[in-house]
């Protein structure tokens, strides 16, 4: 296997692989925030907005493989 | 009357229905065609190539920076330009019995005021909620700006490109969060007991050390998620943006490029909600910061 081709397909793996975790926990994530807002309507809004703050922290782990692909292929 | 008419719809749609057979072909024929009639212009295209950053306007350089204006620079002259803009104009316009515009205004107002800073701020809400603000107007307007065509791309007439999807900008908004944090931490708790209180009081003392170092990794580590988040956001964003509307000129194939189209209509849609949600995201976890230094837990 050439270099460039290795690249290409370490960058493809990390981006496939990377995504698997996160993908999880969003799912996990927004299905317990729905679950509490249909246990308690009334505190909708702080559970919406703490679920935000957990899918921006969860989604970075994605992003870092998305940087990491991005680098292998166009700077390593 | 009712029956009446009722009947006349009857009528009217029996006189129109066409036979299942007859839509199989009505549909099918249109879709074959598509996709056997020979592909348009060979034309190569590059991904890589729409983040291309080549000077509009050459300037010198100054020490290690280079001072020329490029797309990015644009962009963000062009975001200044929009928020200004609202805003004067808001201001100007401002009313008793607001309209829709106003309306919607006050809205986006009141959700960094109150949804965002207020919701997890202690104290100091109305101290920081300049800063959360803005910047929340800052990258919402920056991520809507990318998202509008227009000709300031090298390779095609008109082109995507957004402020925010350029790490240089994304990391000196994350920059000013972190220093803000510091800032109002050991401004509210002097620097001495700000630092300190890094350290859990009731923990054993060499693993109060361990905390205390582990807390200023995760302060860095901050810095990097607040901006490598922008960034990837919009430039993963304005990639997949740039595959579907290419899709045609890499498969050569009418029926792929109509599909396409079709979903790129969706992607779009999908990045108007991740713009917004981009900047909601970074700038509640700006407040979450601020109000985590300004009340610290001992």
């Amino acid at each position: 296997m050439d270099a460039s081709a290795a690249k290409l397909l370490g960058a493809g793996l990390s981006m496939g692989l990377g995504a698997i975790g996160p993908g999880v926990g969003l799912g996990i994530l927004i299905g317990k925030a729905l679950e509490g807002i249909a246990r308690q309507p009334e505190v909708s809004g702080d559970i919406r907005t703490n679920m935000f703050i957990g899918i921006g922290v969860t989604e970075a782990v994605a992003l870092y493989a998305f940087v990491v692909a991005l680098i292998l292929i166009f700077v390593a | 009357m009712a029956e009446r008419t009722a009947a006349i719809s009857s009528a009217v749609r029996g006189k129109r229905r066409l036979p299942r057979l007859l839509w199989a072909v009505v549909v099918l024929v249109p879709l074959v065609v598509l996709a056997l009639l020979p592909g348009g212009v060979k034309q190569q295209f590059e991904i890589a190539q729409e983040f291309d950053l080549h000077p509009i306007v050459k300037l010198p350089k100054v020490g290690p920076i280079d001072l020329s204006i490029t797309k990015a620079v644009i962009y963000l002259w062009i975001t200044t330009g929009v928020i200004c803009l609202i805003a004067l104009v808001i201001n100007r316009l401002l009313k008793a019995q607001p309209g829709r515009f106003q309306y919607s205004i006050e809205f986006l107002y009141e959700l960094a005021r109150d949804g965002i800073a207020g919701s997890v701020m202690k104290s100091g809400r109305d101290t920081w909620f300049p800063y959360i603000g803005s910047a929340f107007f800052f990258v919402l307007t920056a991520n809507l700006v990318g998202l509008v065509p227009l000709p300031f791309g090298e390779h095609h007439q008109l082109a995507f490109y957004a402020a925010t999807g350029n790490l240089n900008v994304t990391i000196m908004l994350a920059l000013f969060t972190f220093l803000f944090t510091h800032y109002a931490g050991a401004r509210k708790n002097g620097p001495v007991t700000y630092v300190r209180n890094w350290m859990p009081k009731g923990a054993p003392p060499v693993l109060r050390e361990f905390i205390f170092v582990i807390h200023i990794v995760s302060e860095i580590f901050r810095l990097v998620s607040l901006s490598v988040r922008l960034f990837a956001n919009m430039v993963a964003g304005h990639a997949i943006l740039a595959v579907f509307f290419a899709m045609a000129l890499i498969f050569q194939n009418y029926l792929i490029a109509v599909v396409l189209q079709g979903g790129s209509v969706l992607i779009y849609l999908f990045e108007i909600f991740v713009a917004v949600i981009q900047a909601f995201i970074f700038s509640i976890l700006s407040a979450v910061y601020i109000g985590g230094a300004l009340d610290q837990e001992h």
